[in-house]
């Protein structure tokens, strides 16, 4: 059922991942063995064995170029129950962020997922701040559990170009 | 290759005036940083590296990252001792000044020269640690200086904190017989974090070795087989140039021989060692030749070659005094080296020189493809011997007219 209320609002909508410029892409404090890639790409993201998973403490800041400009319109991201993602934030078009200046400008949009969302469903977008996407950044602030390690294992983007 | 922005802190605290690293620590360490910034500006042109104090007046950044190395070494340059280090601030305020880097593609690293005792606790170090290694900076310590107890154990759980996948090193440097600047050198702060070794980090190291291993040129064949090969080739084109020149010379030296003149044994010498040949050549061509005019040609020939001002200057000091004996020569000497000035004396020179029938035609008969029994050869020299009449006449006027 999920599943299909899923499918429905994804109907116009594609994986973005095909529009990712890879040799841009960054995550800070990202922990060496469990990396971006592992959230990301296709295949390793399908193995729930595999996280992205934080290293110095529980925040994560994922840059995402993408190699035309896209139109996103919502995304999804899967993780255990206790370490994954509580509080996201996202912003578009800003290079070169670092945590010193996430809080310096407001996000495009801030997203507080829920375990439901953690399963399966994916979070919609305020659909008009996301007309003009060249970059994205992720902004994963903290966890559900509060514990000092967030893990991710999967990030999908939908949208159009 | 690794495209990098390098902030260096540099401890100039009073402890820093001891002299258990010679000549003082503050000297070992100013030497340490002009070394690592050549290194990091080689291996990448476009690396960019900024100088910072952390004691003296307080945590001051001195140059911001450039990649104009005459800029950083001049900031090393008037740096004064005193005062307290105060690492943390130091370390933050790296950070920053990386932080605003023109060019964010560049990877951040922080060295900081540790050379007087820390007063920070070991958590606070840690945390700063963490939040370099969020921020993924990369950190160097270089350990000198004063050992109190802990101060290892502090930095090496600062080292800890940062350290992700091996980017970050820490360097204990004991006091002794090697420079920190030697001890450094084999680091893996030169060597590009076992990259292989940039060209400066080899030289560097064979100079301080003694050259043991040296590589020719200072370029690893392996690394650079093309590079090595071109400089190679290049040296040889310029010993073998070197040894035609000093075979000239060394023939000049002989005519010279020839005008019985003493000192001419130390002119050779100093002729040929200008020609950058060996003595023993000269020596070996000291007997050949016996044609006067071929040697003054030859002479002029050498003069006029492309030498340096200087060389040039020199070697009129010699062959004046190997021409004293020789007035002919002494005109043509005076005539290759003032060419182009256009005194009145050298014309009169001319003049007399093209005055000299017997000079001329000996020159003209040594020429090939003129005949001094041609006709038209012959109506030249007379009309330039006209002419040097009339120039004699002119400079006679114009001298009494000076007088008066």
């Amino acid at each position: 059922m999920a599943s299909e209320s899923a499918s429905v609002i994804q109907r116009s909508q594609v994986d973005l991942l095909d529009f990712i410029d890879w040799s841009g892409v960054e995550c800070l404090n990202q922990s060496t063995n469990h990396s971006l890639s592992n959230a990301l790409k296709q295949g390793y993201r399908e193995d729930d064995g595999l996280n992205l998973e934080s290293d110095a403490d529980e925040q994560l800041l994922i840059y995402i170029p993408f190699n035309q400009v896209v139109k996103l319109h919502s995304f999804f991201v899967k993780g255990p129950e206790e370490e994954g993602p509580k509080t996201v934030k996202l912003y578009s078009n800003r290079e070169h962020m670092g945590f010193s200046n996430v809080n310096d400008f407001p996000p495009s949009d801030t997203v507080v997922l829920s375990p439901d969302n953690l399963k399966g469903k994916p979070a919609v977008l305020k659909y008009v701040k996301f007309q003009n996407v060249r970059s994205l950044a992720i902004f994963i602030e903290d966890n559900q559990s509060g514990s000092d390690i967030t893990k991710v294992q999967k990030i999908a983007l939908f949208g159009t170009t | 290759m690794v495209l990098e922005a390098t902030m260096i802190c540099v401890d100039n605290s009073e402890w820093m005036r001891n002299g258990d690293y010679t000549p003082s620590r503050f000297q070992a360490q100013s030497d340490a940083v002009n070394l690592i910034c050549g290194a990091k500006t080689q291996v990448n042109p476009e690396n960019t590296v900024g100088i910072m104090t952390m004691a003296g007046k307080g945590v001051r950044v001195l140059v911001t990252p450039t990649s104009d190395l005459g800029k950083i070494l001049a900031c090393m340059h008037g740096l004064e001792i005193g005062g307290e280090m105060n690492l943390t601030a130091g370390i933050q305020v790296a950070q920053l000044a990386l932080k605003h880097r023109q060019n964010k593609k560049q990877q951040q690293r922080i060295i900081v020269f540790a050379g007087s005792p820390i007063k920070h606790e070991k958590k606070l170090l840690e945390m700063i640690g963490r939040k370099l290694k969020k921020n993924n900076v990369a950190l160097d310590i270089v350990n000198f200086g004063e050992d109190d107890d802990g101060k290892t154990e502090k930095l090496e759980a600062l080292l800890a904190a940062v350290n992700s996948n091996d980017t970050s090193h820490i360097f204990h440097v004991p006091p002794g017989a090697n420079a920190l600047s030697d001890v450094l050198i084999s680091s893996p702060i030169f060597t590009g974090d076992g990259e292989g070794g940039s060209g400066f980090a080899a030289a560097a190291a064979a100079a301080a070795a003694g050259g043991a291993s040296a590589f020719e040129f200072g370029v690893d064949p392996n690394l650079d087989p093309e590079l090595a090969l071109a400089l190679r080739v290049s040296m040889e084109e310029e010993r073998a140039r070197q040894e035609a020149a000093a075979k000239k010379a060394a023939e000049d030296a002989a005519r010279q021989d020839k005008g019985g003149e003493q000192k001419s044994g130390s002119q050779v010498t100093t002729m040929t060692e200008n020609a950058g040949a060996s003595a023993s050549e000269a020596d070996n061509k000291r007997n050949d030749l016996t044609d006067e005019d071929n040697a003054l040609l030859q002479q002029a020939l050498a003069m006029s070659m492309d030498e340096p001002s200087s060389e040039h200057n020199s070697r009129d000091t010699d062959m004046s005094e190997a021409a004293a004996g020789d007035p002919d020569l002494a005109l043509a000497l005076k005539l290759s080296v003032q060419d182009g000035t256009k005194e009145p004396a050298t014309e009169a020179d001319m003049g007399k020189l093209l005055a000299d029938q017997s000079f001329v035609s000996s020159i003209l008969a040594s020429l090939p493809g003129v005949d001094p029994n041609d006709p038209s050869v012959k109506d030249l020299l007379a009309s330039m011997q006209s002419q040097s009449e009339s120039q004699d006449k002119k400079d006679e006027d114009k001298q009494p007219k000076e007088e008066k």
